[in-house]
């Protein structure tokens, strides 16, 4: 991890660190990996991935027309809305 | 202890924590981000606890998205008592305000908050109870679970919340669900000794007892080694932090929860919301999780942290071709205090002990301080076995 690809991250994922949350985001990043070097040695080779741990296979439910909740609803826990829309800030000059 | 309390009347009084969906009062994940948020929905457990005649008495606040060390990154502080670190949940219960905590077990606090209280609690065999109604989190491995004074309780409470749910696409037939609430008896226990080396002394003593217990109970306990299983934490950390990259990811300022007063183009909008609502380990833990899913760490860290989880898994399944169950501590030791949360990132390094169970979603039972987990749908055979071997937990 070298800070460039930490700015990428924090670009990526819309997150500005302090210098000292830098600092301590290596040193995870350095504890993570020693923790990894363990499952190299595990030989995966002819394991499968295993998304689910039951299998379960991908759920497709009877497509129904419904409303259960209202516009008003749905916007109740906005930061900000008008006339019925989300408000943003202007996106285009 | 509460972030809102309720009177009722019921006979039975359930608590929720915050990751619990509640139509009536505050849902903030611990979170600064969902401080204030109220949920168009309920969960579906705590629907069926009301229907089944429980009446929630309160909500209790968790670490900011559950996955901290044992609550002390919540957005409404960390809940000591004498000092020492404790889980809210836990406490409601072993204080007697409620019989049963309702709670999401995502990065172990809910196992480890038990252990400390001396309480039991139950996380069920993944997909046997409906998570439909829960702040997502780490949706492969993580578990609505519960907490209470004695395995009865946990057993009856949760034959009420599993079941299948049409609105959960992880939930599994109602006759698998129902399956795991057979009886049953625990013959042979496996101790794994590479997982209790690293704990402390008095969790050491603990797994001790709980051993003479078993065999005071005619139950056989004999020590195996084991080389697999206790790499489940590095593998577990990879997939946990990427599905909560992906799944804090919602959080943009918008729609609902925080929003920053500082921004002047949406860009501002979006990194500055996340970057003042969002804690320290949270960011970090999203930062760890967007670079495990990247073109370079896909299949180097990624992939293979899944093949991982089929080989503990396996590793789990030819244990049980001997043993009923594993034992196991919850913790390293029995009291963490405010001082040891000074490394903030605490939570990665303790999970050693719960990220088995919840890689592979077995079920695990925490009681007398230390941890069972057993075979997928056994969770019945383990309370019945607690509730010979320790009544009310000590």
């Amino acid at each position: 991890m070298d800070r460039e690809t930490l700015r990428l991250l924090e670009l990526l994922n819309q997150l500005k660190l302090t210098e000292d949350e830098k600092k301590e985001t290596f040193s995870f990043f350095e504890d993570r990996k020693a923790d990894s070097c363990g499952l190299e040695a595990i030989d995966t080779s002819e394991v499968e991935r295993m998304v689910h741990v039951m299998p379960i296979m991908t759920v497709v439910r009877e497509d129904k027309v419904s409303q259960p909740f209202s516009r008003e609803d749905l916007q109740s826990g906005a930061p900000e809305t008008d006339e019925g829309y989300w408000c943003v800030p202007r996106v285009v000059e | 202890m509460y972030t809102v309390k309720f009177d009722t009347d019921a006979k039975l009084k359930v608590v929720a924590d915050s990751m619990i969906l509640t139509t009536d009062s505050e849902t903030n994940a611990g979170s600064k981000m969902l401080k204030g948020y109220k949920s168009l929905l309920e969960s579906e457990a705590l629907l069926k606890l009301k229907a089944a005649g429980y009446g929630l008495c309160g909500k209790t606040p968790v670490g900011e998205f559950a996955i901290d060390l044992l609550g002390e990154t919540s957005v409404d502080g960390a809940y000591t008592k004498d000092g020492a670190l404790m889980l809210a949940s836990a406490d409601a219960v072993k204080t007697g305000d409620a019989d049963i905590a309702l709670v999401l077990d995502v990065n172990g606090s809910v196992r480890r908050g038990t252990a400390q209280s001396g309480l039991i609690s139950v996380k069920p065999t993944y997909g046997t109870v409906s998570r439909y109604g829960t702040v997502p989190v780490a949706c492969s491995g993580e578990t609505v679970s519960l907490i209470g004074k004695t395995a009865e309780d946990c057993k009856n409470a949760l034959s009420v919340i599993s079941g299948h749910d049409d609105k959960d696409g992880t939930s599994l037939s109602d006759e698998l669900c129902k399956s795991a609430l057979s009886c049953g008896s625990v013959k042979r226990i496996a101790v794994l000794k590479s997982m209790t080396e690293g704990a402390d002394s008095c969790v050491k003593a603990k797994i001790d007892a709980f051993v003479n217990a078993l065999k005071e109970n005619g139950i056989e306990a004999c020590e195996i080694d084991d080389t697999v299983i206790v790499k489940s934490r590095a593998a577990w950390n990879i997939l946990m932090s990427a599905e909560l990259c992906n799944n804090v990811s919602r959080y943009d300022g918008v729609k609902y929860g925080y929003r920053t007063e500082n921004f002047t183009n949406l860009d501002e909008l979006y990194t500055n919301s996340r970057t003042e609502a969002f804690g320290q380990l949270l960011k970090t833990a999203i930062l760890f999780g967007s670079d495990t899913l990247s073109t370079e760490n896909y299949m180097k860290v990624y992939d293979k942290a899944l093949r991982v989880r089929r080989v503990v898994l396996e590793a789990f399944n030819k244990i049980f071709g001997e043993f009923d169950a594993v034992l196991m501590p919850a913790c390293s030791k029995m009291v963490y205090t405010e001082k040891d949360t000074e490394n903030k990132f605490l939570s990665y390094t303790e999970n050693l002990y719960t990220a088995p169970a919840s890689i592979t979603g077995l079920p695990a039972v925490v009681a007398c301080g230390v941890q069972l987990v057993g075979k997928a749908f056994s969770e019945g055979a383990l309370l019945d076995t607690v509730n010979a071997v320790c009544k009310e937990g000590k």
